[in-house]
């Protein structure tokens, strides 16, 4: 292409947006680079023992629990999503949502809750022995190693691989389900040989999603004390404070990321349908008799287990120590989380809207931009908080000059021990939650009122306050909640990344639940779940308003 | 002196895909009415877009108003080229009045003259009585007609039409029609339409030219020589 020509088609694209677009986009890939620049650095002698001696041990039960878990989220989310989907059943429209809530109990929380109802001096054993006059062998209760890791994470990540497989084929396969009926198969054939091919893609999506929690895990897999690379992580910067060799095991982290990330574009490979919109909804099947009771208990089940027994244990342990936790300070740090939380999710939501608009363009450049800057959501939180760590003291090192000139000492730690890094870790782990929403609400409205907005002399921006943004502002309001609910609820980076004596709700709850004070971690636990179930009832909210 | 004057003008949607519009030139003069007839797919829609700026040419130059707007080293964005559009779906902006919708692009007018320009635009096209209705309030005849006095308020050198009855019952099609081509004489407006149907065309248009389907084999947009219908 002439020279000429590719300045002209700069200059149709480039303005400010892009700038900004383009700014944000090297915020968030600069921190994952220099995890890989550190694989170049020389060594040092913690990273050649952990690499002769522990190495093989932290892959190894990684990748343990990601294949149980993902093998075991799999089963139930593709089973659960099927009964909903194509049965009818007592209670079923109420395990529609129900079956979500799961997710709203963030997996460190429900490890301490059931480690301990399950205990030696929880209510379960308890029970049996003062009630009953009988000892459970607690062997049979114990919630330890990697099987207790992997029924937390199934039970409580699963919903993920539901949600995502019960949208799909309640709105796309309803005719391959009748066809598949019509020509004479029973529900168990049609569920192998049709609706599993059928719906790989939204059930490997929906896993994918599962593998990225649980790889970034830092709550489950310490409480448990599960060596995995993301908990090595940790405990080098913290025990050691080695951040070469953290970023070290977070490259090897990054390394198992990508492996999954192609391995997702293979098995997903071929498999993407051409599926009509117009597809009418699946017609559910009455199940009978023994089935229908049989339906009706696995999923009722998996709620009470999954939902209903620990926020009822949370309930009660919160009653005992309210009086004990909810006081002045209590209040500070949900003032302190809200605080971060905002901050982080007012940043995202304008760069999402910066981004999203570009990106109604559809050049190839907008295109890499818009990836660029939603990669944080498949990274672990421990290797973004390493990554944010590294750049922020490497640049205290260049600052240093500038801060001695200020008077503040010689070499001191100004941004690495500020709010900003963990604001910044924030807005790489969860800018993916804004823009979609924000995606979403332009897709929604198309680009027949921006374009007619230019045609009448207004230029890009006077277009968007003008026209977009009454437009998009509903899709702006949910993409803010999300994203506030997400930070809410972040431990990893929230733990790495905070300045010295900020708690959030996060890390407090992991901290007393550290310290063996399981009864008052109910409290800020519960306040978690609140807000987590608000991102429930406004996924809902958008999924009806979508389907309308 | 040509109004619009375009000249070899190329485009393609991907490199994989053959140009849809090929070696394309054309010129009209002011106040003149020119329908642009085709089958779906022959590059109708997207030959307005790229004299609006909607869209960038791999090759050739369009001029408006003697003013080059887009060449290999020249683009003016489309909010600098004086070219009004009527869409398809009119798209009038949901959450704004009649008003507020012709007032849009009067942003560059003198604050005096804004309110004599919107009176006189609800008088052309007879919406007098409407102008605090919300679009969705409006029927799809109403509609046409605020979308068309949006177009004008600003004195466009030319005003554009993308496919503009083809959201319209055929009873209300012919009546509006008539209106129409009376609307644009009356304000001398240079226009070029869009449409599939030859009778719009003949109804309305001083004459017409035919884009054919791109030649597959050859990429070649077969362009019939311009055809005076009427």
């Amino acid at each position: 292409m002439k020279a000429e020509l590719v300045k002209r088609n700069i200059k149709k694209e480039f303005n400010g947006w892009w700038m900004i677009s383009l700014v944000g986009a090297v915020v968030i890939l600069l921190p994952i680079l220099f995890i890989f620049s550190s694989i170049f650095q020389e060594p040092n002698e913690n990273w050649l023992q952990i690499q002769a001696y522990l190495l093989k041990n932290y892959v190894l039960n990684t990748f343990t629990l990601v294949a149980l878990t993902g093998i075991l989220t799999a089963f139930l989310g593709v089973t659960l999503a099927w009964l909903t989907a194509a049965y009818d059943f007592p209670l079923k429209r109420f395990f529609r949502w129900g079956l979500i809530l799961p997710l709203t109990i963030p997996t460190y929380i429900a490890i301490y809750t059931y480690r301990t109802m399950l205990g030696y001096t929880g209510v379960v054993q308890a029970t049996f022995r003062n009630h009953f006059d009988y000892r459970i062998n607690p062997e049979w209760l114990t919630v330890s190693g990697i099987p207790g890791a992997v029924f937390i994470f199934s039970l409580f990540l699963y919903p993920y691989v539901f949600m995502i497989t019960r949208a799909f084929l309640e709105s796309q396969s309803t005719s391959y389900i009748e066809s598949a009926r019509l020509l004479g198969r029973k529900p168990l054939s049609v569920f192998f040989k049709v609706v599993l091919p059928l719906s790989r893609p939204a059930i490997v999506g929906g896993t994918v999603l599962v593998i990225y929690e649980v790889l970034g895990d830092y709550g489950v897999t310490s409480y448990l004390g599960i060596h995995t690379i993301s908990t090595a992580i940790f405990q080098t910067w913290f025990r050691m404070y080695d951040v070469n060799s953290a970023m070290r095991l977070a490259a090897w982290l990054m390394v198992i990321i990508v492996g999954i990330f192609i391995l997702e574009r293979f098995l997903r490979q071929g498999r993407r349908y051409h599926l009509s919109n117009k597809s009418k909804p699946l017609a559910p099947v009455k199940l009978k008799g023994v089935s229908g009771v049989a339906a009706f208990l696995y999923c009722g089940v998996v709620f009470l287990i999954g939902f209903l027994i620990p926020l009822v244990q949370l309930i009660a342990w919160a009653i005992l120590t309210f009086d004990k936790i909810w006081d002045a300070s209590f209040l500070t740090l949900i003032n302190q989380t809200v605080y971060v939380a905002v901050i982080s999710t007012v940043i995202i939501l304008i760069l999402s809207v910066v981004v999203a608009n570009i990106t109604r363009s559809h050049s190839t450049f907008s295109f890499i931009v818009s990836k660029c800057v939603t990669t944080g959501y498949s990274i672990p939180g421990p290797i973004i908080a390493i990554g944010v760590l590294a750049i922020f003291i490497a640049l205290d090192g260049v600052l240093a000059p500038v801060y001695s000139n200020m008077g503040l000492g010689e070499a001191p730690l100004i941004l690495s021990l500020s709010l900003i890094m963990l604001i910044v870790g924030y807005f790489i782990r969860f800018m993916a939650t804004g823009f979609n929403a924000v995606e979403i609400g332009f897709e929604k409205v198309g680009t027949k009122y921006m374009e007619a907005s230019r045609m009448l002399g207004l230029g890009v921006t006077k277009t968007f306050f003008k026209v977009d943004l009454p437009l998009i502002k509903g899709s702006i309001i949910s993409g803010f909640v999300l994203t506030f609910v997400e930070i809410c609820k972040e431990l990893p980076l929230a733990l790495l990344l905070r300045p010295f004596n900020f708690e959030t709700l996060a890390t407090k709850t992991y901290q007393y639940a550290n310290d063996e004070q399981i009864y008052e971690a109910s409290i800020p636990s519960l306040l978690i779940i609140a807000i987590s179930i608000l991102s429930v009832v406004i996924i809902q909210m958008i999924g009806k308003r979508v389907k309308r | 002196m040509s109004i619009v004057e375009i000249k070899d003008l190329a485009f393609s949607f991907s490199r994989k895909e053959g140009p849809i519009i090929n070696d394309f030139s054309f010129s009209m003069e002011k106040g003149e009415i020119v329908g642009i007839l085709g089958q779906s797919g022959s590059g109708k829609s997207t030959l307005l877009r790229l004299i609006s700026g909607l869209e960038m040419p791999q090759k050739g130059t369009i001029k408006i108003a003697g003013i080059t707007v887009v060449d290999e080293g020249v683009f003016i964005h489309p909010e600098d080229r004086g070219v009004g559009m009527v869409f398809q779906d009119y798209a009038l902006f949901p959450h704004m009045t009649v008003k507020d919708n012709i007032l849009f692009g009067l942003s560059r007018v003198p604050r005096k003259e804004r309110k004599q320009r919107l009176d006189e635009m609800l008088e052309l096209v007879q919406m007098e009585s409407f102008e605090k209705r919300y679009p969705h309030e409006l029927s799809g005849g109403q509609q046409q007609r605020v979308a068309l006095a949006r177009a004008l308020a600003p004195k466009p050198n030319v005003l554009l039409m993308d496919e503009p009855f083809s959201n319209l019952d055929a009873d209300l099609k012919e009546s509006i029609r008539e209106e129409l081509g009376v609307i644009l004489k009356k304000a001398n407006m240079t226009c070029i339409m869009v449409t599939h149907d030859r009778n719009d065309a003949e109804a309305i248009c001083d004459y017409s030219i035919v884009l054919g389907k791109a030649n597959k084999a050859t990429h070649d947009l077969n362009r019939k020589p311009i055809q005076k219908i009427k």
